[in-house]
């Protein structure tokens, strides 16, 4: 099976974010993504999903290298110090590069 | 006053809202599925916007448009007082005070039907086509207050992701908004023949539905009860002091517009309402850089609760010794 190195970034926030991270991912030029509901705590104290509003989100894309940098570095100037927000990267391996 | 507020204490949904600070306070494993919390609100919005159209098509839109359009511009106005107050007397920072002054112009859904049910059970009679003024009041203020951060956020770097148009969207297409503007239409266009269709649905179960919602409520706010730490004396007082004068103000206006009491006492209960739904929802995506807890703490946390226990009551006793 042929396949290929792609980076996977996942975001998780607070769901108030959910619309200018989805404009971030397509200005960037990330092709799609994945976004789920999910429930956690961190520094800023813990979430429970029973209000969608109040809830956290992940968002997981996977996308070419020097995107997945781009994106980083916009969320480290731009969304960490405005939303409650983790990122972090990792490496996949995908069938159909051309997707992503 | 001390019997309207005893009738106010012991009703259904206040107790149960009580049930419900009390379970977040003891940290109850209690809690609602989202699904349920969406599903009420849905039927609550949908009930009480059809409601509404009903009663407009009743009345004719001849004697709403005054008192509507009096609530809209009371909404907006709200925050051009406040603001100044929380930057100066309150000496936050100004996106954070145009934040929280979007949160005070703008209306809690959940008070104003809590309000109606109460004058119900007290059998106090009141328009029923009050529905149309918090569906006009929602976003008014939430616009003003984002205009308002902007302005002063021009002066310390932006945000490329916010815009007034985003906020716009938000504050104009947000589901409350669109559901309950979209019932007030629907009731509008049905009337009363429509209204005998539905009402064993939108009507007979209305009271147990509110009292299941406001427990839901009394965990959520319950929960915010810790961070009431981290907004300081000025924002306690704030939250009770701000409603009581809106409030007033209300009642005042609803009489200016020729409202009965009831209606009076709603337009009150509006004014004196802060949002925690729609307007965080506007103001985290257009005023990213204001910070939340302070915002909501105080809307969800502070005014809430004081509204929904003494508030009620004692905007309906202004309204009566305005009236008398």
């Amino acid at each position: 099976m042929n396949t290929h190195p792609m980076k996977l970034v996942t975001i998780i926030c607070e769901a108030h974010a959910r619309e200018p991270v989805k404009k971030l991912l397509r200005e960037a030029g990330a092709h799609g993504y994945t976004l789920f509901q999910v429930e956690g705590e961190g520094s800023r104290g813990e979430r429970t999903a029973e209000i969608q509003e109040f809830a956290n989100i992940q968002i997981e894309t996977i996308v070419q290298p020097d995107v997945a940098a781009a994106l980083m570095e916009k969320l480290e100037r731009d969304f960490f110090p405005r939303f409650g927000m983790i990122a972090f990267e990792s490496d996949v391996r995908v069938l159909r590069p051309k997707k992503f | 006053m001390l019997d309207a507020l005893h009738a106010n204490l012991v009703s259904p949904a206040v107790l149960f809202f009580v049930l419900g600070l009390v379970a977040a306070i003891a940290k109850s494993d209690l809690k609602f599925p989202e699904p349920l919390y969406a599903g009420l609100t849905i039927y609550l919005l949908t009930a009480i916007g059809f409601k509404g159209g009903v009663a407009i098509s009743q009345a004719g839109l001849g004697a709403v448009w005054l008192p509507g359009l009096a609530a809209m511009v009371l909404g907006a106005l709200t925050p051009l007082w406040t603001y100044p107050v929380l930057k100066t007397v309150g000496r936050l920072p100004a996106v954070d005070a145009a934040a929280i002054a979007a949160h005070y112009g703008s209306v809690s859904a959940v008070t104003f039907i809590a309000a109606t049910n109460y004058l119900t059970a007290i059998n106090q009679p009141y328009e029923n086509y009050a529905s149309a003024f918090l569906a006009v009041m929602e976003s008014p203020a939430i616009l003003v207050g984002v205009v308002l951060g902007k302005m002063a956020m021009n002066r310390s770097g932006n945000f490329p992701e916010a815009s007034l148009k985003t906020a716009m969207h938000e504050a104009l297409f947000g589901r409350s908004i669109v559901l309950l503007v979209g019932a007030l239409v629907v009731g509008g266009l049905c009337g009363e023949r429509g209204m005998s269709k539905v009402e064993p649905f939108f009507v007979t179960p209305f009271q147990g539905v509110l009292a299941l919602f406001l427990l839901e409520m009394g965990i959520v706010a319950g929960r915010r009860l810790g961070d009431l730490r981290k907004v300081g004396p000025f924002l306690l007082a704030f939250g009770i002091i701000v409603p009581v004068i809106n409030g007033a103000l209300g009642v005042w206006l609803g009489k200016l517009t020729a409202l009965e009491l009831g209606g009076a006492t709603l337009m009150g209960v509006l004014s004196a309402s802060a949002s925690y739904i729609a307007a965080p929802a506007a103001i985290r995506v257009s005023l990213p850089d204001a910070n939340p807890t302070l915002s909501l703490t105080s809307a969800l946390a502070i005014t809430f609760p004081f509204n929904i226990t003494v508030g009620i009551p004692l905007y309906l006793a202004m309204a009566r010794w305005m009236y008398a």
